[in-house]
């Protein structure tokens, strides 16, 4: 028999106790060394044992739960994706959220997880799983061939088990490298089925699953490690006359020539996915919650603090909603719609027409938003809606044990959404229910302080509450890189009535924008790829870099010294005060 | 009282007492002591010290003490007021010691192993590897039906001892001497809640543990 | 043992350091390996060191330097012996800052890795790693960001030269929100050396060195030499010598968890990011040099 890298069987890899939480587990299979974790809520992760970035081993990184974190770097890597969700290199960026580690399928069952290295087939039970109640024997490592170790497993019982356990009568190989030995008691027959984890070419573990209806369990585990034991000393003894068959060497497979390159380019459009609605509640008053899942039950793509999913309406508008997930938490979207009056129909539409069942389009998360976890003090302040994105963004601080203080500013009472999410964060969270106008600014005054080194605060609300804080930030000394927010729309008027020429750089063209037509449009009409969400100047889906020339900004998505180096716009807004400018597309 | 250790960084031996002082929270002074490549250890002024030319060597009060797991349990007696980190109850000493002379295997081996490797010592390489193996899989069967059994340390007791300091370092280096724990998964498990010891304290070639989940 | 890599144009010319002048006795045989080949070296009576392929002698036997005829080429520099396979430039690369008379100049010990020589360099030249494996000394969390610098290959030098490295560095005191920037140069004026210019505490005006200096025993071990030339008045060598061999090995079980272990120069390798600047033209220039050892080179 050989053995394979690409060999699709499922073989045991764990024993559900080696995966208590917040550890990570050092397994190998076919010559493939994995990381095996579980997160808080139980998943079960195997993973290539590589960080994509250098190549450490993941399995001396840090479990923290929802994300396990790399120990060279601390790069984050999800639950359930192993899509990294941050690179503390650069903490104010977005990382590309293709950076996606190696994954294996996982199953846990009958007290082992088990996987494949390929994971063509379906996981399927051995012959007569269903027959007992099983309990994982303390797994055997033996240097030695498969071959040989299941040659040995087949006269195992007779030996050890004789006199003390009752006598084996039956032994039979099972697919998968498996044997099965049924043994004769007082009370009836009861069997034993030993797997070999092939880790390498002279490398196994035996993991061996016991009824557990055996009499005396614990003398039972004792009594077959110590058969195991004297198994694996004896079959060591014999190997160590062989020669060493040479290791398996799997292949690592390489990263996309997107993230081979430095820097990193920009993902272009994001691809559209279908999801159910899973749940659709009243979280508050006038506020909706939906619970989007995958359709076919798998988890959905990664996604980071601050992010949002472009929700394409049965009446062909598209909207954007924040995820207010926690770390690690891929198996739906949560987010929040506010009845609005003021829209063009699109939160209407989801409310009224969408109900649990349906399946809606979606894009791939998306982040204009981003979390920086560099801080010594991060300040959340939300109003009304504006809870959605910053409660994901607290809801990762809090998993990772990070400094932050939520202040949640809601009319009254019945206006605090996901109120059990915001309970769960407990002391951290400060409710300002009812406060008056006036006050707001005296209560941001009094909440940011002064600012000093390493402190960040993020907004997300009501165009008014993100003026307030942003003038009341600036007047206490707190500079704009420190100073965070996402609009929901543009609520000022566009001046769409200059006429200007557009020179793209590396398309080597070159554009006139009449009056009434915004660069995006023009663009799109040359025949160019440009991707956009909001095209109101409010999501930066469009930034664009500017080479030459003064970009009219007119958007709400830069600050002001972001405006001021002009040196960026949006296209779906953003007019020239020059007559030419030059873009970087 | 002032308590001073003549310390190499890089020594597993000394780091087990720097690991139970930060635990204990006993303030202490430190000497450097150039043991690769100045090798002050075999000096005149340090055999003065200890006439085995072995670090770590610490002095309390002008008391002179030499031998890591003699000298924890000197700390530990002296320091610990509760009295669980070096139990006097016969079957507990004697369990700790135990796994005091277990740890001094550990060093026999596992250190042998990192020092050939990392320090290019003239030490019997697959011997001492082997021999490290055959220590950590009977302490990873003792481990795994500690588990089993609702027992988290090495000893019997229902805290950690001497014998969980003494054992810890050279376990942990010891892929700095080619001698991977992957096969030890209940000992890395074990690594775990003793990295979570309140007062913990790293040294070069150990890493932190993240922190337990919420109870 | 695994079977000897084959060694390349430009490796089997350069000059290869071996181990520090002032650790290898006189009259007395010492041994090592360089790319898969032991030698011995030891120094004769005026205190000039000897290095050959080593034949019959053991390490530690007592050696007639005379009856050594067949002898590779020699040079001693920055403390250290140099030897080569091949026909070495007549220079080492310069290291002006060492011969400056206040500086104290060590070296910290030669300490064995289990990764490529190229690992290591490149985890010499990075700083994104210092919160997470130097922690409270040479970064912390959560001051991680790694801000731009500067990298160009020096032609007229042959060099790969990373400057305005800036890094924040917590305080030893534990003044949680005091700290310090610190300001690095890196150089790598050799595939398997580094050398590094820091802010020096002391003197504003001038900047500790610190270099390492790496003898491929295999593709995959490695001896590591490291040299400090400090601007320091108060700290004792064994001071110095302490503080470097904590970093260096908080930074040892990082490279040996490493895979693999010979530093791939595919670009799709790995994921490199921003702050990956020298690394990138560090790999860059060895593919165009054509080292092959200690690498996995493009597939062509």
């Amino acid at each position: 028999m050989t053995l394979s890298t690409t060999d699709t069987t499922w073989y045991p890899v764990a024993s559900s106790t080696d995966l208590p939480l917040r550890h990570v587990f050092h397994g190998q299979l076919l010559g493939r060394e994995l990381a095996i974790w579980r997160a808080d809520d139980g998943n079960v992760n195997v993973w290539e044992n590589r960080c994509l970035h250098r190549g450490v081993r993941l399995s001396i990184g840090i479990n923290e739960g929802g994300e396990l974190k790399c120990q060279y770097h601390g790069w984050r890597y999800a639950n359930r994706s192993a899509g990294c969700t941050y690179i503390p290199a650069h903490p104010a960026d977005a990382p590309a959220r293709r950076i996606t580690n190696t994954t294996y399928p996982a199953v846990e069952a009958f007290g082992l997880v088990w996987s494949a290295n390929n994971g063509a087939a379906e996981f399927a039970p051995f012959d007569g799983s269903a027959s007992a109640e099983w309990l994982a024997l303390r797994p055997m490592p033996i240097n030695a061939t498969t071959e040989d170790v299941l040659k040995a497993l087949e006269g195992y019982a007779v030996t050890a088990e004789k006199g003390i356990l009752g006598v084996a009568t039956v032994t039979e190989r099972l697919p998968g490298l498996a044997v099965k030995v049924t043994v004769e008691l007082k009370e009836g027959h009861r069997s034993i089925v030993f797997f070999v984890q092939p880790v390498d070419s002279n490398r196994c573990v035996v993991r061996g699953l016991l009824d557990h209806t055996f009499p005396d369990i614990n003398a039972q585990l004792r009594s077959h490690n110590e058969g195991l034991v004297q198994l694996r000393d004896r079959l060591e003894r014999l190997a160590e006359k062989k020669p060493i068959p040479e290791p398996l060497t799997p292949s690592f497979e390489k990263v996309s020539v997107e993230l081979s390159t430095m820097p990193e380019i920009t993902i272009g459009s994001a691809l559209t996915l279908r999801a159910m609605v899973k749940r659709k509640w009243a979280t508050a008053t006038g506020i909706t919650a939906f619970e989007l899942t995958a359709l076919d039950g798998n988890h959905l793509p990664t996604f980071q603090p601050g992010a949002h999913i472009d929700v394409h309406l049965p009446n062909g508008l598209s909207r954007q909603y924040s995820i207010t997930n926690g770390p690690g938490e891929l198996l739906s979207y949560t987010i929040g719609v506010k009845r609005d009056l003021a829209s063009k129909g699109g939160s209407e539409v989801l409310i009224d027409t969408v109900r649990e069942g349906d399946v809606l389009a979606i894009s791939e998360p998306r982040n204009n938003f981003p979390l920086r976890r560099d801080t010594i003090r991060t300040v959340l302040i939300a109003g009304g809606i504006g809870i959605t994105p910053i409660l994901s963004m607290a809801r990762f601080l809090a998993k990772s044990n990070l400094p932050y203080e939520l202040h949640y500013i809601v009319r009254s009472e019945d206006q605090i959404a996901f109120r059990d999410q915001i309970d769960a964060l407990g002391a951290n969270v400060t409710l300002h229910i009812g406060l008056p106008r006036a006050a707001i600014a005296e209560t941001i005054t009094k909440t940011l302080g002064a600012h000093s080194f390493a402190q960040h605060v993020y907004i997300c609300g009501p165009g008014s509450l993100l003026e307030t804080v942003r003038t009341t930030a600036a007047d206490l000394g707190w500079p704009d890189e420190a100073v965070h927010y996402e609009y929901f729309r543009n609520d000022r008027v566009i001046d769409d009535s200059s006429a200007f020429e557009v020179e793209l750089a590396r398309s080597a063209m070159t554009l006139h924008i009449p009056s009434g037509k915004t660069v995006l449009e023009v663009m799109r009409e040359a025949g160019l790829q440009v991707s956009s969400s909001c095209e109101q100047g409010a999501c930066g889906t469009c930034l664009t870099g500017v080479m030459e020339g003064t970009p009219d900004h007119q958007d709400v998505y830069l600050n002001a010294s972001e405006k001021r180096a002009n040196n960026c716009m949006m296209t779906c807004v953003s007019r020239s005060l020059t007559p030419r400018l030059v873009l970087d597309i | 009282m002032a308590i001073t250790l003549y310390d190499f960084e890089l020594s597993g031996n000394c780091y087990k007492l720097r690991l139970l002082m930060s635990i204990l929270g006993v303030r202490y002074d430190i000497i450097p002591v150039d043991f690769y490549p100045g090798r002050q250890h075999k000096s005149d002024w340090f055999l003065k010290l200890n006439p085995l030319g072995q670090l770590p060597v610490l002095v309390d009060d002008g008391l002179v003490l030499r031998d890591s797991g003699a000298i924890l349990a000197y700390l530990a007696r002296k320091y610990d007021p509760s009295g669980l980190w070096f139990p006097t109850e016969p079957v507990q000493l004697a369990e700790v010691l135990q796994w005091h002379a277990f740890a001094d295997d550990i060093t026999a081996t596992a250190s042998a192993a990192r020092l050939a490797l990392g320090m290019f010592y003239d030490f019997d390489l697959p011997k001492v590897q082997a021999g490290a193996h055959r220590l950590f899989r009977l302490m990873d069967e003792h481990l795994w039906f500690g588990e089993r059994e609702g027992r988290a340390w090495l000893c019997a007791a229902p805290h950690p001892t001497t014998a969980d300091i003494a054992c810890f370092p050279y376990v942990m280096l010891s892929e700095e001497g080619n001698i991977s724990r992957m096969d030890y998964p209940a000992i890395r498990r074990w690594s775990d809640r003793v990295r979570r010891i309140p007062g913990f304290t790293v040294m070069s070639g150990i890493f932190p543990a993240g922190r337990a989940a919420a109870e | 043992m695994t079977t000897p890599s084959p060694i390349d144009a430009v490796t089997r010319d350069l000059w290869q350091v071996i181990a520090a002048v002032d650790e290898t006795p006189v009259g007395v045989v010492s041994t090592t390996l360089l790319l898969d080949q032991r030698l011995a070296f030891s120094r004769d009576s005026d205190g000039s060191p000897v290095v050959w392929l080593r034949t019959t002698e053991e390490h530690g036997d007592e050696i007639d330097l005379a009856t050594v005829t067949v002898r590779l080429p020699v040079i001693s520099g920055y403390g250290y012996i140099w030897t080569s396979f091949g026909n070495p430039p007549d220079h080492l690369f310069p290291i002006p800052e060492y011969a400056e008379p206040d500086r104290v100049n060590m070296s910290c010990g030669s300490i064995g890795v289990g990764s490529s020589a190229p690992r290591i360099v490149e985890n010499f030249l990075d700083m994104g790693h210092f919160p997470y494996v130097h922690t409270d000394i040479l970064g912390a969390e959560p001051h991680t960001e790694v801000k731009e610098y500067d990298v160009e290959v020096s032609e007229e030098r042959d060099e790969v030269l990373a400057t305005r490295c800036r890094f924040f560095q917590p305080r030893a005191a534990l003044s949680a929100t005091e700290g310090i920037e610190v300001e690095y140069i890196y150089r790598v004026p050799h595939p398997f050396c580094s050398v590094l210019y820091k802010s020096c505490p002391e003197d504003v005006t001038r900047q500790d060195v610190i270099a390492i200096f790496l003898q491929p025993m295999t593709a995959e071990t490695t001896r590591a030499h490291l040299l400090q030339s400090m601007i320091d008045s108060t700290s004792t060598i064994t001071d110095l010598r302490r503080f470097q061999q904590t970093i260096f090995g908080q930074d040892k079980p990082i490279l040996e968890n490493q895979y693999p272990k010979r530093l791939p120069l595919d670009p799709r390798a790995e994921t490199p990011i921003r702050a990956d600047k020298s690394a990138i033209a560090y790999r860059r220039w060895l593919s165009q040099k054509g080292i092959t050892y200690g690498t996995i080179p493009m597939a062509s």
